[in-house]
Formats: structure tokens, sequence, C-alpha cells
């Protein structure tokens, strides 16, 4: 046919589609002055600290680390990466089967499902519906939107703080207490020391530079773990680790890392190391306590002073209670740390000045409360609390811990309740006789066993029946153990909401999907330096939300509009005028102390600064005065024997801290015959937990063969034919993962790490990339919570146990299948 | 102008109308979900004329011939709402396990280098672009837009290497720009990734709906540079 024929065919048919509007229209007078103007560069802060961005045409451009930054991390390079991922929630969705059929909707394929785009107004109505139905059929114990994790940085549209505010107005739900984290070490400490610790500002590094003689990391690898904050970070801590480094050069300081891996922070520091199997680090402190005490090295007046329980403790140090000695030829045999170096290192704990610095890992395994109560009770035995360059800290690793504050008051926040006076339209608090908080790590047990009673922190808890489940900026099918157990509970879910930036897991299994802009797409304002307080810094909106996402702010002010309550929700009051309260209640509680310029002229500058700030010595005014300054505990002196665990009659967290065997531990230990490897699933190096793994540009920096490396002891791996650059299939009766084999000799014999936060990608039995919903699957790209056990730490926290965790390893053979775990829902079998 | 060229000129002005419906017509299939409303635009009779007018040409005959089928059994609000899943499925999550709808995921301007399938290792700023969305190829394409004077509709919140938007510009190309800077378009900008972008669509669609509009939408984009 001739073509002009055939067109005049077509237009012959006068065929136009009427009401279906083009992708195009006219160019608007306002872009065509707009998107030029703005290449200025504007600032920002995240997790990963502050940084500036130049745009082009309205795009981010370049990324460069912000001024005051000394030591930048190389996440920044990742920030691009998670924009403008292919795999950002683009559109408000809901899984099609929930759409057509609500709460009985067919569950059991979830992960693994059809998806259909919605509006937001449809999308925010079958929320609210949803909840209705939960509220209506199940009260308050149906709903737990209490799951709540790192989210993005800024004092405005905190994920979490709007999610609970708003579904709080609509009615009451399930909440946690406590966190993945430091679950064990936050639960027991206030029994000891009286307060979490983990989170407390602690002694200053320049005391401690000035003042230590040993530093003792125990577990503890801060160089790696400094790069990231809960606020933006300021990366200070980088100068005093470099300080610390020139004095360990120069001999002034000792720095001694005990830890079963050699650490970045080791590599960096080139310090001494001391080996230790894993899971043993009690045997190891109780050891070190005994040589102390049987050489009477011990500071008898300190414990007099300020402890309280010493004489409970020392008849099971002894054996008299137990008829075990805890003499060091004992330990070695559990930890393989020799006697005598057992004794040296005993010897040099009360030789000078001595601070403990303790990582978080060794609390995140079973019984995890041992080792920071016996760590405690070993500073008080070496009698060093309250001294510059002495005593005990369980957070120099974290978020600048250490570094001194400015004093400055910070900011405020969105608030996280409703306001008093405020009634949510549901308002029952009738819980059905279960409890309307649970232990953090236990809710996917309480999903499996509505109605089992657990022992938890010296209270009762009772698992609610959870019906719907809640996630804004927080991914669990990261950081919870055990993905089998989690399926077979999402499987018993009738609603779940997911409020994110990319496609997570979570988001996956899900049936509400909703698209949150990033931080980079929003306006808000943060403290520069979570204990620093080092200044205010302006988060700057880059670029307008993309695609069809919206801020934290809109979503749920939208949310209350439905529940008819926007103005109780936004107190009337839009992102700029909550902004500029913000700063102004924060420039209120400054004055006088702290000069801060009209609000204004922040905005325009981008960013004010408090000064630096004076040292402080942690426990100080304590030791000074144990009667005027008494610590959190309730005797108000330091705890080595508590009365109150001792009434709690728990057979896992005795009356003072106990070695206990773990239910599985390798290097001779429990299960240890079957599969031999301890998996240390640790903070990554190149992420904050699972925030940035989907950026694939940065990840290719890390990744190998596309897959989560997995760091292998070169014996271990040459008995199993592996070298670096294989693919590795790591397994254990619980499940199983493939990752990509980095050998190195920092790594012992009977030791892998594989980090968490590598996103969880599962394939089915055919490598194909459906069929990641089956019991056991295969995950495709190494997320090491498929391999973790599902137990709590103990009867007294109940917190995650991930390090209590053997597996085996094998080359694999088998065909490669694709990396599914940064993708959107997959269709079962098309 | 002479009469001859009058009439040259207003035939070739039909021939672009005619050229400038049917990419609208692809651009509308890609750029939102098969609703009530089309349905019923696509099976009136005008509409059904359309669909035969263009099943004329032999290249364009199996896909149209699918497309009709397809339509004649969107009967219910079920079967809009699967048609709706396998497009959400295919053009909205993410582009990895799916299918990216951005030109700038399989090509980017440097196009010594267009054959480079996606998903290989993103080392240097070439490479990097396509795991990217709102790359290069976006930037290309609102430059081109802001020039005619057009931007996308904010309803449409999509980055401008959208397959919805480099079809609707051609349709505007169609009315406004000679034959040779639509060719060029058409062979850089289109053909580059088209056929491996049907491919994709091929692979990963639940249906038979989208492959066809794929396939249509190549056939048509061949005929338009072999015409």
């Amino acid at each position: 046919m001739k073509r002009r024929n055939f067109l005049k065919g077509i237009l012959a048919t006068s065929f136009t589609l009427v009401s279906t509007a083009s992708v195009l229209t006219p160019l608007s007078a306002l872009a065509k002055v707009g998107a030029k103007n703005r290449d200025d560069w504007l600032t920002t802060g995240s997790h990963f600290g502050a940084f500036k961005i130049k745009r082009k045409n309205g795009v981010i451009d370049q990324v460069k680390p912000f001024d005051l930054d000394k030591y930048p991390t190389d996440m920044i390079n990742g920030i691009k990466g998670l924009v403008y991922n292919p795999s950002r929630i683009r559109y408000p969705m809901v899984r099609l089967d929930f759409l057509l059929k609500g709460h009985k909707s067919d569950t059991s394929q979830r992960g693994d499902f059809r998806f259909v785009r919605v509006t937001w107004d449809q999308a925010l109505t079958l929320f609210k519906q949803s909840l209705d139905e939960v509220q209506t059929n199940y009260g308050p114990s149906g709903l737990h939107a209490g799951q709540t994790g790192w989210r993005a940085t800024g004092q405005l549209h905190s994920s979490t703080s709007h999610m609970q505010r708003a579904v709080g107005m609509h009615g009451n739900f399930v909440k946690k207490i406590g966190d993945y984290s430091t679950g064990a070490g936050q639960t027991i400490l206030p029994y000891v020391l009286g307060s979490t610790e983990v989170y407390a500002q602690g002694t200053s590094w320049p005391l401690i530079l000035e003042n230590a003689k040993t530093i003792v990391l125990w577990a503890n690898d801060p160089y790696k773990n400094l790069q990231v904050g809960w606020n933006a970070e300021t990366h200070e801590s980088f100068e005093y680790l470099a300080q610390l480094k020139e004095k360990v050069k120069q001999g002034k300081i000792r720095v001694i890392s005990i830890d079963p891996v050699a650490s970045k922070t080791q590599d960096y520091l080139g310090c001494e190391k001391i080996y230790v199997n894993p899971q043993t680090d009690v045997a190891l402190m109780l050891a070190i306590a005994y040589e102390l005490y049987t050489n009477n090295l011990h500071d008898k007046d300190f414990i007099d002073g300020y402890s309280l329980g010493f004489d409970r403790f020392v008849p099971y140090l002894t054996g008299e209670e137990d008829g075990i000695a805890k003499t060091v030829e004992w330990a070695e045999k559990i930890t393989a740390v020799p006697a005598d170096v057992i004794k040296e290192l005993a010897k040099t704990m009360v030789a000078g000045r001595t601070q403990l610095l303790m990582g978080w890992c060794i609390q995140r395994q079973q019984h995890g409360e041992q080792p920071y109560w016996m760590a405690a009770v070993l500073a008080t035995m070496i009698g060093q609390i309250g001294l510059p360059g002495g005593g005990i800290s369980y957070g120099h690793h974290y978020s600048s811990i250490g570094v001194p504050s400015s004093g400055a008051a910070a900011p405020g926040a969105f608030p996280r309740n409703v306001d008093e006076g405020q009634k949510p339209i549901f308002d029952n608090n009738d819980f059905k006789g279960a409890s309307s908080t649970i232990p953090v790590a236990r809710w996917i047990d309480a999903i499996l066993a509505p109605g089992k009673v657990i022992d938890a922190n010296g209270a009762k808890v009772t698992y609610p029946d959870i019906k719907m489940m809640i996630f804004s900026g927080n991914n669990p099918w990261n950081h919870h153990q055990d993905r089998n157990r989690m399926k077979k509970a999402f499987h018993k879910l009738e609603c779940v909401v997911s409020i994110d930036i990319n496609w997570t897991a979570t988001c996956r299994f899900s049936d509400i999907v909703l698209p949150a802009c990033t931080t980079l797409e929003r306006n808000d304002i943060d403290i520069y330096g979570s204990y620093a307080n080092r200044g205010l810094l302006a988060m700057q909106k880059m670029v307008e939300p993309l695609f069809d996402s919206l801020s934290d702010y809109e979503i749920f002010t939208r949310f209350a509009r439905i529940l008819g309550k926007e103005k109780e929700y936004t107190r009337d009051m839009n992102e700029f005028d909550w902004l500029t309260k913000l700063y102004n209640d924060c420039k209120k509680a400054n004055e006088g102390k702290f000069a801060m310029p009209e609000f204004e002229q922040f905005w325009q500058d981008g960013y004010v600064h408090f000064g630096e700030g004076k040292p402080w010595t942690r426990h100080a005014a304590f030791r000074e005065d144990p009667e005027i300054n008494p610590l959190g505990t309730p005797s108000g002196m330091i705890e080595i024997h508590s009365r109150k665990i001792e009434r709690y009659q728990y057979d896992d967290c005795k009356g003072h801290p106990t070695w206990m065997e773990k239910s599985e531990r390798s290097h001779g230990g429990p299960g240890s015959e079957k599969h031999p490897i301890w998996m240390q699933s640790c903070h990554p190096d190149k992420r904050l937990h699972s925030q940035m793994c989907e950026s694939k540009e940065y990840r290719q920096s890390y990744s190998v063969q596309d897959r989560e490396p997995v760091y292998l002891n070169p014996e271990d791996a040459r008995h199993r034919g592996i070298k670096n650059g294989d693919v590795v299939r790591v397994f254990n009766d619980r499940g199983q993962l493939l990752a990509g084999a980095v050998v190195s000799k920092n790594y012992p014999k009977g030791v892998i790490r594989i980090q968490e936060g590598a996103w969880y990608g599962p394939v089915g039995d055919d490598g194909g990339v459906t069929g990641g919903a089956e019991i056991g699957a295969l995950c495709s790209y190494g997320d090491p919570n498929t391999l973790t056990q599902d137990i709590g730490s103990s009867k007294l926290a109940q917190a995650c146990s991930a390090y209590t965790c053997l597996v085996d390893y094998e080359k694999f053979t088998g065909k490669l299948p694709q990396v599914t775990s940064f993708s959107g829902p997959l269709e079962i079998g098309a | 102008m002479n009469k001859i060229a009058k009439e040259v000129s207003s035939e070739l002005m039909s021939e672009n109308q005619a050229r400038a419906v049917v990419y609208n017509f692809l651009s509308s299939l890609f750029a939102k979900e098969v609703n009530q409303d089309l349905v019923s635009q696509l099976t009136s009779a005008q509409g059904q004329s359309f669909l035969s007018a263009l099943a004329l040409e032999p290249t364009l005959a199996p896909s149209i011939k699918v497309i009709s089928a397809e339509l004649a059994q969107l009967n219910s609000k079920e079967s809009l709402l699967e048609l709706a899943a396998d497009f959400c499925g295919l053009f909205l999550v993410d582009g990895q396990t799916s299918v990216s709808p951005y030109a700038g995921q399989y090509i980017t301007n440097d196009l010594s280098n267009s054959d480079l399938s996606y998903g290989e290792a993103a080392k240097d700023k070439r490479k990097a672009d396509k795991v990217q969305v709102f790359g290069e190829l976006h930037q290309s394409m609102t430059e081109f837009l802001t020039t005619s004077n057009m931007q996308i509709h904010s309803d449409f919140p999509e980055p401008a290497d959208h397959i919805a938007v480099m079809l609707a510009y051609l349709g505007h190309l169609c009315l406004s720009a000679s034959i040779d800077d639509q060719i060029s378009f058409i062979e850089t900008y289109l053909m580059t990734w088209l056929s491996h972008f049907t491919q994709q669509v091929t692979k990963h669609d639940a249906g038979h709906f989208y492959t066809a509009v794929a396939e249509l939408t190549l056939a048509w984009s061949k005929l338009e540079l072999n015409s």
C-alpha cells in the first residue's frame, strides 16, 4: 500500500483521543525563567554528614562535603544514586488482590505479587478504611504502628513522628520498647550504672588522649562506625582518632583491641590485637577479674565507696558458688586467649589510667546483657570510673559521642504524639488483656503466637494479636532476624502499609505502598552533630519531589484531612511556618548564650555555628560525691549484684554477671560440629544499616559479582576450594544466601563477616526472579538475616540475638540468579 | 505559492497530521493505564476504523489484531485492573527485573556505546548514567522541549526521556519540524533503544496487550524510517 494512501486512510477516520490529555503542554511563563537561575550551591545534611549540592536544570548535579567537615565519608558519593534510583517508589500503589478483596485477600504470596497504581486519595482512603476495620474488629491491639527505625534526618519531616501522630489521631496501637542496635545494653545498664549509657555523652576525647595510658577497644570499631550519625554527622571524632594514631605511633598510649576479627580501626591505628573466640568475652572478663581479685590488684576503696554487691559476686568468681573458679586457664579453654596474655592484660589495666571503650556487637547476642554488666564490674574493680581517661564507655563509636558539646540547645521536632486534649477517632484503650508495648525484636514472635506470655525486664508481656502493621522510613526486612519466620508471620497479617523512598523488601511484602520523597526534596532543619551540637543546619530543598512522591509532612497532612483532622494535625501551620517555629523556639532556648540570626538570615546562610565545647568527664560528679550525685540505679551506686534482677529469678540473667553457654557457638561450642562457622553481621562500612545499599553505582565499589561481600578466612576458603571473587553459598538450617568471596587474613578460622543492611532479594528454586515468597528461598544478594536466629537475648531484655549464629559455606556452582533485592514487586508465575 | 505547490503542501500537512495522531495514540498508551474512557474511544466506530486503517499496513497488522482482541475483552472493572497491574509491573516499578520506560537507561548521549546492555558494571560516568533516572537524556529532552516552547504536563511527573514524552514530542515534531529533523530524532533518540525496549516488554509482560503496543511502536517507527 502506498504510504500516502495509508496515512490518508488514518486521517479519514478523524480519530483523535479527545479526552486523553497529552503528556506535553505549552511551556509556562514560570518555567521559562525559573529553573536556570537556581544553579547555586545549597546546603543540606544527612546521617552521612552535611554537604553542598549544585543543580543543573532542576536535577542534582554535584555533591561536595560541607566546608566544616574535614573527614567526610565517601558515602556521600552514593547520595545521587539514592535520589535518582530506578527503584524509587514513583506512585502510591496497592497490591491488586488487596484492592479487590481488602482484609480477606490472599496473603500467601506476599513479597511476590502484583500491584496497581492508585491516586493519593485512593491510597490514603484505603489506608484509613483498613485502620477502621482493624479498630472496629480487633481494637488497638490489632494494630502495630510502633516498629520504627533510623528514618532520614530532619526535625520537621521525621517519618516516625508523622506516621505515629497521624495514626494516633485515628486510634491507639501497639508500640515497641528498645531497639535492635543496643537492646540488651540499654536494658541492663540502668540496673548497673543507672542509665542506658549507650546513648549518653561520654568523656571527651581530648581528656582521654591527655590522660589515658591504655585504651581497650572491646569489640569496637569506631573508625568504621563513626562515618554515620543519628543527626547530620560532623566527623570531628576522626580528628581525635588521627591524634590517637599518632600517640600510638609515639608509644604514648597503648591501644589494645580485643576482637575476633582484625577491624578497620585496628588497621588504621596500628594497635595491639588480642583475638578472642566469638561470644566468649564474658569468660575473658571474668578471668581478668579473677586475676585482679586473687592478686589483690582491685581497687577496694572504690568498690566499697561506689558500688554494691561485690561480696555477692566474689563467690561466683572464685567458684565457691558454682564449683568453677574463673581462672585464666579456665578462660583460655573457652576464649582461646592464652593464660599469660590474660594475666598481662589484667596487670596492664591497673598499671595506669585505662579507658575501656565497648562496642555494641557483643550485646547483640544471646545473653547480651552479660558482657556489658561484666565490663562495668571490671571497670569498677579497676576503680577509675569518673576519672578523665579512665572508666568505661559504651558509646565512643556512635554519633560523635566523646566530641565536646557546644552546650547549645538543639531544635525541637514535629510532635510524635497527638496534642494534649486531642482524642483519637477510635478512643479505645482496651488492648484485651494484651500488652500495648512489646520488646522491639519480639513482634514476629507475637504475630506467630498471639496471647503468649513472656518475661521481659521484670514484667510479663502478653502478646497482642497483631493484624495490621505500618512502617514508615523503616525496613524490618533488613534488621529483623530469620526471614522464613518473617514470611510465616506476614502471611497472618491482613494489611501492611509501607512508606518509603525506594522499593525495599518491606515494601514488596506490603499491601499499600506510599512514596515519600528524600531529604533533598523538602525543607528541614537539623542539629549539626548529635552530641557535639556544633551548629544548626538548614536542609534546603534541592529539587521538587520526584514522580508522585510527597514529603512526610504532606503525606500525613493529607491523611489527617481524610480523618477530618487536618488543622489539629498541622496546628494550622505549613512547612515553613513549622520550620520558623522550630528555629525560633531553638533561638529562644539559646538566648543570651548562643547568638542566632533571624530565621530568614539563617535560611539564606544555610548554617549557624554554636562554637567549640568544653571537655567533660563522664561520671565525674558521681565520683566527686556519690551521695549528692547518685547514679540512677536502685541503690544510687554501681550495682555489681542487682537485688532487683535477682528477684526476677531468671535462669538466663541472674543477680550478677554470669558466663553462660550459647544456643550455638563456634570454636567447639554447641552446634559447631554441624555448622562450624560463626557469622558476624556487623554494622556496614559503606552503608547506614540498609540505607544506601540500593545506590547502585556506589554499591559497585564494594560488591563482588553484584553480590554483597562475604569476608572469609584464607585457610577456611582454601579448604572449600574458594578463591577471591567466587560466589559463595552460605547456609544453615534457617536459610541460605549467595555472597561474593573476599578472602582476607583479617578474618580468623571459623569466622566470616557479612555486614547487615544487605538488601533481601529471594529467588525461586530455579533461580528465577519469582518464587521468592517460598519458605527457604535463596537470597540472591546476601542478606545475613536470612541466616540469623530470632530469639530474645534473655528474659530480661528480650533483645535481638543476631550474633548467635552458626553457618557453613561452599562454592556456588549453579546458574547464578539475577539479584532481585533492588527491584519492585515481582509477579507470581506470569 | 502556485496551485500545485499548495496541494503538495496541504497533502503533506494531512500526512503529518495523521502521523501525529498515531504518535499521540502510542504516547497515551505508554503514559497511563488504560481506563474505561480510553476503551470506549478505541472500541467506538471511529476508534475501530482508526485501528483498521492502521492494520491495512501489513507490518502493523499483527499487533493491531492483538490490541483489538485485548480491548474487546476489557469489559469489566477487574479486567481493567488486571491490565493496570500489567502496566504497573512493566513500567512503574524499577526497570531491573521489569522494563524501564526511560531512554537514558538504554542509551546515553555517547552513542558510540549505545549497544551496551543495561546492567553492566557502571564504573565510569558514561555507564553510570544508565543506573540513574533523570540522567543526561532527561536533560537533552528537557532542552528540546524548552526549545519547542513545551514542557511536561504536571499530571505526568516523569523524566523527559520517558517513552511517552518522546512519542508525544515526535507527534509535535510532525506538525512543526522538517522531515529531516523528524527522521534524525527517530534515528538518534528512538531507534537506538526501541528494539531493546520491545524485547524487554515481551520478556516481562504478564499479558499480551503491552507486548503488542511495544511491537506496534517499533513497527511504526521502522515504517517511518523506511518511507
